[in-house]
């Protein structure tokens, strides 16, 4: 499984890193990018099955770069996770439209994060981390 | 905990003694969860005595709009507390070269977005706001309260959360 991290904050992907390292996940590579526009470029240039996304960044939002995933037909198959500080009622709306498959509200524990990459390559995803 | 408030057009949510409670709620689950951290109400003299004797200190600054209502949440804390934060949250041994000084700052950033956002969900979580990219400042000392300001220890160190409003355009 090829993943994508997008997260203007350099902590928080090499965090995330960390995390898929210790999840038990089969992972080819683990690739980064700190805007929607950026994680764009990186999902046409390779073939990634996992996104995990921030909302809030500079130059294009996660929400901007999820609805052009959301329009593109040869990203069908992508999962698509939120990592973000916004958990409002409206976003989580939004994101469930946006076929999101889990969306995890910051501050998170790392336990947190890797139970929902391994149930997603189960398969499944989280009740509580629904959008 | 404590808290000084200033009379403010138009936002009297965020300004409540409720949005302090989610504010401070904001901040224990930040550090708990993501910093491994214990934060704790101070109250003002305890504070500012030991804020005294801090000699950097790094603020923090994320900002937020929603339509018409704009504002911002500053964190400032001392720079010996922000290496321990930076520990934690990489699980960096300290017997490690030191970290840079970039990296440092962009954790702390990472710190206020995740106080501003979790805050902002707990006071209008029906509402979307638009979060800027932190911004990180070195400080000499604490500079002048916001609207709110709200006092804690994480780990025994001292930090201000600074809720900052701007006036309403058209709306005063």
């Amino acid at each position: 499984m090829q993943i994508l991290i997008v997260d203007d904050s350099a902590m928080m992907r090499a965090m995330i890193k960390r995390v898929i390292k210790l999840a038990d996940v089969p992972v080819d590579a683990i690739l980064e990018a700190s805007n929607g526009a950026e994680g764009l470029a990186v999902l046409r240039q390779h073939d990634i099955q996992l996104l995990l996304t921030d909302i809030n960044m500079p130059v294009m939002n996660g929400a901007q770069m999820l609805r052009e995933i959301a329009m593109n037909e040869r990203w069908r198959g992508l999962s698509r996770v939120i990592i973000s500080t916004d958990g409002s009622t409206v976003r989580r709306e939004e994101a469930a439209e946006l076929d999101v498959r889990c969306y995890l509200e910051k501050p998170f524990s790392p336990e947190v994060l890797r139970d929902v990459l391994n149930e997603i390559a189960d398969n499944e995803c989280a009740g509580t981390g629904q959008p | 905990m404590s808290s000084t408030k200033s009379p403010t057009t138009n936002v009297p949510a965020l300004v409540s003694p409720e949005a302090v409670e989610a504010m401070f709620d904001a901040v224990r689950s930040v550090a708990e969860h993501s910093f491994f951290a214990m934060a704790e109400p101070q109250d003002a003299s305890s504070f500012y005595e030991t804020a005294g004797q801090v000699p950097k200190w790094l603020v923090a600054t994320v900002e937020f709009e929603q339509g018409w209502l704009m504002g911002a949440v500053s964190c400032s804390l001392p720079e010996r507390l922000a290496h321990r934060l930076f520990d934690a949250f990489t699980g960096r041994d300290p017997a490690d070269p030191a970290p840079s000084t970039d990296l440092v700052h962009d954790l702390v950033g990472e710190f206020s977005n995740m106080v501003c956002g979790a805050w902002l969900t707990r006071v209008a979580s029906s509402r979307t706001f638009t979060l800027t990219h932190p911004s990180v400042e070195p400080a000499r000392a604490l500079g002048a309260a916001g609207n709110l300001r709200l006092l804690v220890a994480i780990n025994d160190l001292p930090i201000a959360l600074d809720l900052h409003l701007q006036p309403a355009q058209g709306n005063a």
